[in-house]
């Protein structure tokens, strides 16, 4: 509409000043062809491509009117129908707790503790930071149902943090910080998802990541303590074990060698006894054949075997009573 | 030619300004109410192109999105008495563009509204309840009563409220300190204790090696003192049957064994002369 008026106008001037006649006649011709081809550009101007990882809505006067594939498509030209193409493939992510500054090698971030630092169920207090990823499911809603959805602080953000404030404010701090962890992702993200589905915003949260879980920074070195008294406690009981793994096999041994060395001292004992008792035997067989001779004969190798070794004193009974008068004898005598 | 281009173009002018008048267009983000001469004449909630009188009627635009409501965090005092700095959100949409108009003209107005509304329903509800209720038994139950009490206030205005939540509830700095301090201690008891239960297994441990170790002796005592008592006995019965035989020659060779072992070098003994080993050394007196 405005292309007309311009080319009347235009036209308009030209007449006013009119010198040429027949220029005017072939100007004229000439500019017949601009409304054509004005319009033939308009009309190509609603050609657009959609990218593979994308959708378009098309929106005539304003009214959603239909949802474009990937590949070359047509709406009507501006201002009929316009176009607002969606990346419906990307994963897309919001931070809550940190901000990553830049992707480098190494990563650099910024640190929120007023977003991170939260109440636990036990009034603790905990450093917690979350990665959500979602996916625009419904490009439709996506594009016009929530005025402040992917803002910093908007919608999304907000309730995200909100989820993670409900659900980790639900628990003890330890679940939180150990033994809890996936529970709690799958709980944030049915909460969350939960929460803007209320809104209608066309979103699908796909994964909540709990980033750092940590005890804030005031208390950390307590919290360290336990982890090392954890630690303490398995060395002490390691040591006790090895203790006991060195005592016990020790103690075995020396309960075998004292049976062993009884039983050695009881099979002496009855070898040593059947020895003498065979001896015994031996001999009194022999014995007993001539008992007189044998007998004499035994006292007197005994005493052939004792006699030369030590001092003695023969004394004839018949020379005195008393012994003892020759005791001085041995002061002097027979050395 | 000329004032025949001069009527076309007069008309084009007429027709563009009569259509650009009595035509609008409502975006899917949007809808409208239509006044005439500050009256009202209709609602247009569906998206798409409209018509209305040119001049004399009025298109007046409203978001048809979920709306934004903000509070600052502020102060509140729950039933137990403790402070928490509770930093609240509220979405929102505008349901009854006309209501909306007519008592707070727009969203500014509505804003302002929602300000009042909301923060002193959360004061209020939460004053009811403790600091534990409120963080972490049944925070979503408390917010859906103040969403339910916020939506019927709101509803005046023209305004639906979605949801009311609490995003944040903390504790107030200085109470911060002493919740630090509180789970300082609770660390250092836990950590104790872990030593302690070490200390406890390990002692635990070592007594019932000792004793362990004090019982198989003991055993090995047992058994061992058996043992030499069965081969004791065995000898003793051994002995007793071969010198039984014999009883005075046993005596008789035992105690040659006996002299033998106890006469030794430095002994002196005095002997007869006639002893029996003496017998022939005197003369013979037969």
């Amino acid at each position: 509409m405005m292309a007309r008026i311009d080319y009347d106008s235009k036209w308009e001037g030209r007449e006013i000043r009119l010198p040429f006649g027949p220029d005017f006649k072939f100007n004229l011709a000439w500019v017949k062809w601009i409304i054509p081809a004005a319009v033939v550009v308009w009309l190509l101007s609603g050609i657009y491509i959609v990218q593979p990882d994308e959708q378009g809505v098309v929106r005539r006067f304003g009214k959603a009117v239909k949802v474009t594939q990937p590949g070359p498509n047509y709406h009507l030209p501006q201002p009929i129908e316009k176009v607002d193409k969606v990346k419906v493939k990307k994963v897309r992510r919001i931070e809550i707790g940190f901000r990553t500054v830049s992707t480098g090698q190494p990563a650099r971030y910024r640190f929120m503790p007023e977003e991170s630092l939260m109440l636990t169920g036990d009034e603790q207090i905990v450093d917690a930071q979350i990665i959500v990823q979602y996916l625009v499911r419904e490009p439709e809603k996506f594009l016009f149902n929530v005025r402040d959805l992917e803002a910093e602080r908007g919608a999304l953000m907000d309730a995200a943090e909100v989820a993670l404030r409900q659900v980790v404010g639900q628990r003890p701090i330890d679940d939180v910080l150990i033994t809890e962890k996936l529970q709690i992702e799958i709980d944030i993200r049915e909460l969350l998802q939960r929460i803007i589905d209320r809104y209608d915003s066309g979103v699908k949260v796909v994964e909540v990541k709990l980033q750092t879980v940590r005890p804030p920074q005031e208390v950390a070195a307590a919290f360290s303590d336990v982890v090392s008294a954890k630690e303490d406690k398995e060395r002490l009981v390691k040591e006790a074990d090895g203790y006991r793994e060195d005592l016990l096999p020790k103690a075995r041994g020396r309960a075998a060698s004292i049976i062993r060395g009884a039983e050695a001292y009881k099979a002496e004992r009855v070898k040593h006894a059947q020895g003498d008792a065979e001896k015994f035997l031996a001999v009194l067989k022999e014995y007993e054949k001539a008992k007189d001779v044998t007998r004499k004969r035994l006292y007197l190798e005994t005493m052939e075997q004792i006699l030369p070794g030590i001092r003695k004193f023969v004394i004839d009974p018949g020379a005195g009573g008393n012994l003892l008068q020759f005791l001085p004898l041995e002061e002097g005598g027979a050395k | 030619m000329s004032p025949k281009i001069i009527i076309v173009i007069v008309l084009i002018v007429i027709v563009a300004i009569v259509l650009g008048g009595s035509l609008f267009t409502v975006d899917e983000k949007e809808q409208a109410i239509v006044t005439q001469l500050g009256k009202y004449v209709r609602t247009v909630s569906e998206p798409g192109l409209g018509f209305k009188v040119p001049f004399l009627q009025k298109v007046h635009k409203f978001e048809d999105r979920v709306l934004e409501y903000d509070a600052a965090a502020a102060p509140i005092i729950t039933s137990d008495k403790k402070h928490l700095v509770i930093d609240n959100y509220a979405r929102w949409r505008i349901v009854e563009p006309l209501k909306l108009y007519q008592t707070v003209r727009d969203e500014a107005g509505a804003q302002a509204r929602l300000d009042d509304i909301v923060f002193s329903e959360i004061r209020e509800e939460l004053a009811r309840h403790t600091l534990t209720e409120i963080v972490s038994v049944n925070r979503e139950a408390i917010m859906e009563k103040v969403h339910k009490q916020c939506d019927n206030k709101a509803r005046e205005y023209g305004v639906e409220v979605m949801d009311v939540r609490i995003k944040r509830a903390d504790l107030p700095a200085e109470v911060a300190h002493s919740v630090y301090a509180r789970m300082k201690a609770e660390r250092q008891r836990i950590a104790k204790k872990y030593r302690s239960e070490g200390e406890e297994e390990a002692v635990k441990i070592r007594a019932a090696t000792d004793k362990e170790k004090t019982i198989m002796l003991a055993d090995s005592y047992r058994d061992a003192e058996k043992l030499k008592g069965e081969g004791d006995a065995e000898a003793i019965k051994i002995y007793a049957e071969a010198f039984e035989k014999d009883p005075e020659f046993y005596a008789f060779v035992r105690t040659l064994k006996a002299y033998e072992k106890s006469l030794r070098r430095d002994t002196t003994i005095i002997l007869s002369s006639d002893s029996e080993l003496f017998q022939y050394l005197s003369p013979p007196t037969k």
